[in-house]
């Protein structure tokens, strides 16, 4: 760790650092959580939507049904929650990490105005019926360049701020950090341009959708989530990471293999088969950079495995970087035949997204949040009883949710496979599966609210009065 | 790595060797492979291309297949049989029995010509829809779009009846009006009639047949066969 000296000066430092990226940071984290709680009742209602097309079922509320709902709700998630989370945590980080006062906080402030009312639109252009349904992508046509001269603001800023580090060695978080900086405008431009401006191949865009979402995943959710891990675990645990060169290992690892990935999705589609052959190759490979990054934590831990319990930011951290290896895993098995077949479209699609969006992204984004915001208030949250009710909800909420996807895909598939029996068996297969992802559904939002209210209360300074920031139950290594 | 041009750099070189070639060759490649391929079928003495070309009806149709979200639930991508037996079952209009299914061939990019974007699709809720022309006739999709049950008591879908117009009769009953009964009637001097939305939605669905016979080159078994007669009784 760059910033362990626990120098006064150091401490007055870090606290004036703090300061200066107060408005922005909580800015970007409150209106997050203002698109997860929009994208956890949208989430709910998908669901329901799912097996009883009739709840809500109202004329003037026929917007809500699945084929809108479902995109509109994976669009305040990822655009709305997800990234704007990450880009909190990062500009928290990177300014701690290059230990510079941030100047200039308007340009991120109006830059997060601009993403806010990009997702607006989207979100309500999803609604009144101007969808692409394209998964990831289902905006409107007009929305993107606003989102995309948004975020490239915010990174023009974060560079800027890279540029006036103070001399050291760069951190791995900063290298991550810099990586979901550039790769997401690359990313996000391409598909796009490809898809959107570009006449061309109907083939050639579906399979450039499907390539957006492995590397947004790999290369753009993982990275922001790795940076916060990264700095939590050693910050919390007063050690530095097990080994610089596995960190480094991982990082290039995932670079290589990441802008490969996504494509298996249409593994026996109609593209050339080399295409989804190479993908289901890159998520096989990226094992090794996963193992590399999973092992360095874990090394990095051993011994202090209690802190888990007691930290929250440890704690979600633990459980969001164990949800990233258990998507690793299971989407280079997903790229063999045997299992692909099963899992390829079904509604185990719908689980890896929520694995990595809300598993794996969010749980990280979780653990940073409650490390970073007592900080920027300085308040404390309120009480450990909340946190821990956050934290096990979620957690449930999660699993159960991510495995009853899982196992109505493979059921489902298996039965679309009967093709002597009537469709009926095929449809009705996936049904109870469905509903089972509701009652998940309801611990998630159960969770969420809980999380809202008591960010609410730090925002508005509502917290526990403390002379120094600390949290509960690491207050020792608090900096 | 602590020179931020260097960093760069390498993080930019191995991200374009996957964008050039999962992203810019293909979208290059496949542009140009468009051009019909036109050949003289032998059995029936007709002249026949691949891709056949879409009717105008699909263009309007796909963008509300879009708008809808119908491509959330809905699938258009058979796979070959080692990964999937999807492109038959009973009552999916085409002949074939249990014992003998006279299966859809997996589909083509060809398939999918001019398509603005190709929904292959997410997650089958409901069954894929590569060939939905052959299952039902218009007025069956506007009866399911209207209120799914009323068709398939089963079905899981949603309803769209916010594509339909339901309108008190004036002079005669219009001939497009919906055929509902039970529960569905509109009721005594009353119609449901398809808006323009729900006629384009339902032209595409009755164009969607991705089945059409490839040119013989692109069947390298069938190909090699007939060259081996040709060998024999040469």
């Amino acid at each position: 760790m760059p910033e362990d000296n626990p120098a006064d000066e150091d401490v007055l430092h870090r606290a004036a650092i703090d300061r200066s990226v107060r408005l922005p940071v909580l800015f970007f984290f409150t209106s997050a959580a203002a698109w997860l709680a929009v994208s956890v009742v949208l989430g709910f209602i998908q669901s329901m939507k799912l097996h009883s097309p009739g709840f809500l079922d109202f004329p003037c509320l026929h917007f809500l049904q699945y084929g809108r709902s479902n995109p509109a709700f994976m669009g305040a998630l990822v655009y709305g929650w997800a990234i704007q989370a990450g880009l909190g945590v990062c500009i928290w980080l990177m300014a701690r990490l290059c230990r510079a006062e941030i100047k200039n906080p308007i340009t991120l402030i109006v830059a997060g105005h601009f993403w806010n009312i990009g997702v607006l639109l989207g979100v309500l252009g999803i609604f009144t019926g101007h969808s692409t349904s394209i998964e990831w992508l289902a905006f409107p046509k007009a929305v993107w360049p606003i989102l995309f001269v948004a975020y490239s603001l915010v990174v023009v800023w974060l560079f800027t701020l890279f540029q006036r580090r103070k001399p050291g060695e760069v951190y791995i978080s900063v290298l991550y950090i810099l990586g979901a900086c550039l790769w997401f405008p690359w990313i996000y431009l391409t598909a796009n341009v490809f898809i959107h401006v570009l006449p061309g191949s109907p083939i050639a865009k579906a399979a450039t959708s499907a390539w957006y979402l492995g590397s947004m995943t790999y290369l753009v959710l993982a990275p922001m989530a790795l940076a916060s891990a990264y700095y939590f675990i050693p910050k919390i645990l007063g050690r530095p990471i097990y080994s610089s060169y596995l960190s480094t290992l991982g990082f290039w690892g995932l670079a290589i293999v990441g802008g490969w990935t996504g494509i298996q999705k249409f593994m026996g589609g109609p593209l050339p088969a080399w295409m989804p052959a190479v993908s289901g190759a890159a998520v096989i490979f990226a094992i090794i950079p996963v193992c590399a990054i999973a092992v360095n934590h874990h090394m990095t831990l051993r011994g202090q495995h209690k802190l888990i319990e007691s930290s929250p930011t440890m704690r979600f951290t633990a459980v969001g970087a164990a949800a990233f290896t258990f998507y690793c895993v299971f989407s280079a098995l997903n790229a063999f035949y045997p299992l692909g077949a099963l899992t390829q479209l079904s509604q185990t699609t719908m689980a890896f997204q929520l694995l990595a969006v809300y598993g794996f992204f969010s749980m990280c984004m979780f653990g940073a949040i409650y490390f970073i915001v007592p900080r920027l208030v300085g308040c404390e949250w309120v009480s450990g009883r909340r946190i821990r009710f956050h934290f096990w909800f979620s957690t449930y909420g999660m699993i159960s949710l991510v495995a009853v996807h899982f196992l109505g895909g493979l059921w489902q598939s298996h039965a679309y496979a009967q093709f002597d029996v009537p469709l009926e068996n095929a449809i009705s297969a996936g049904r109870p599966y469905a509903i089972g992802a509701s009652v998940a559904w309801v611990f998630i939002i159960a969770s969420n609210v809980m999380f809202l209210y008591h960010l609410s209360l730090m925002v508005f300074r509502l917290g526990r009065k403390s002379e120094q920031p600390a949290m509960i139950g690491h207050a020792d290594h608090t900096g | 790595m602590n020179s931020l041009r260097q960093f760069v750099l390498c993080l930019a070189a191995t991200f374009f060797v996957p964008w050039l070639c999962l992203i810019v060759i293909p979208h290059v490649k496949m542009a140009k492979a468009v051009a019909p391929e036109t050949w003289v079928n032998q059995d029936l003495g007709t002249s026949q291309s691949f891709p056949p070309g879409t009717p105008n009806a699909f263009r309007r149709g796909q963008e509300i297949y879009a708008a809808e979200g119908c491509a959330s639930c809905h699938t258009q991508m058979i796979r070959p049989t080692y990964l999937g037996l999807e492109s038959w079952r009973p009552g999916f209009g085409k002949e074939g029995t249990i014992e003998a299914p006279v299966r859809t061939r997996e589909t083509v990019p060809g398939d999918y010509a001019g398509e603005r974007f190709a929904y292959l699709g997410v997650q089958r809720i409901g069954p894929d829809l590569s060939n939905a022309g052959y299952r039902h006739d218009a007025a069956w999709h506007h009866a399911h779009l209207y209120e799914p049950t009323s068709v398939r008591g089963f079905s899981t879908m949603g309803s769209f009846r916010h594509l339909y117009i339901k309108r008190k009769i004036r002079g005669q009953r219009s001939a497009d009006a919906l055929e509902l009964s039970g529960e569905f009637d509109p009721g005594e001097g009353y119609e449901v009639v398809p808006s323009e939305t729900a006629k384009a939605l339902v032209s595409y669905l009755m164009t969607l047949k991705k089945d059409s016979p490839l040119p013989p080159a692109t069947t390298p078994i069938d190909a090699s066969q007939d060259a081996g007669e040709d060998v024999k009784k040469g």
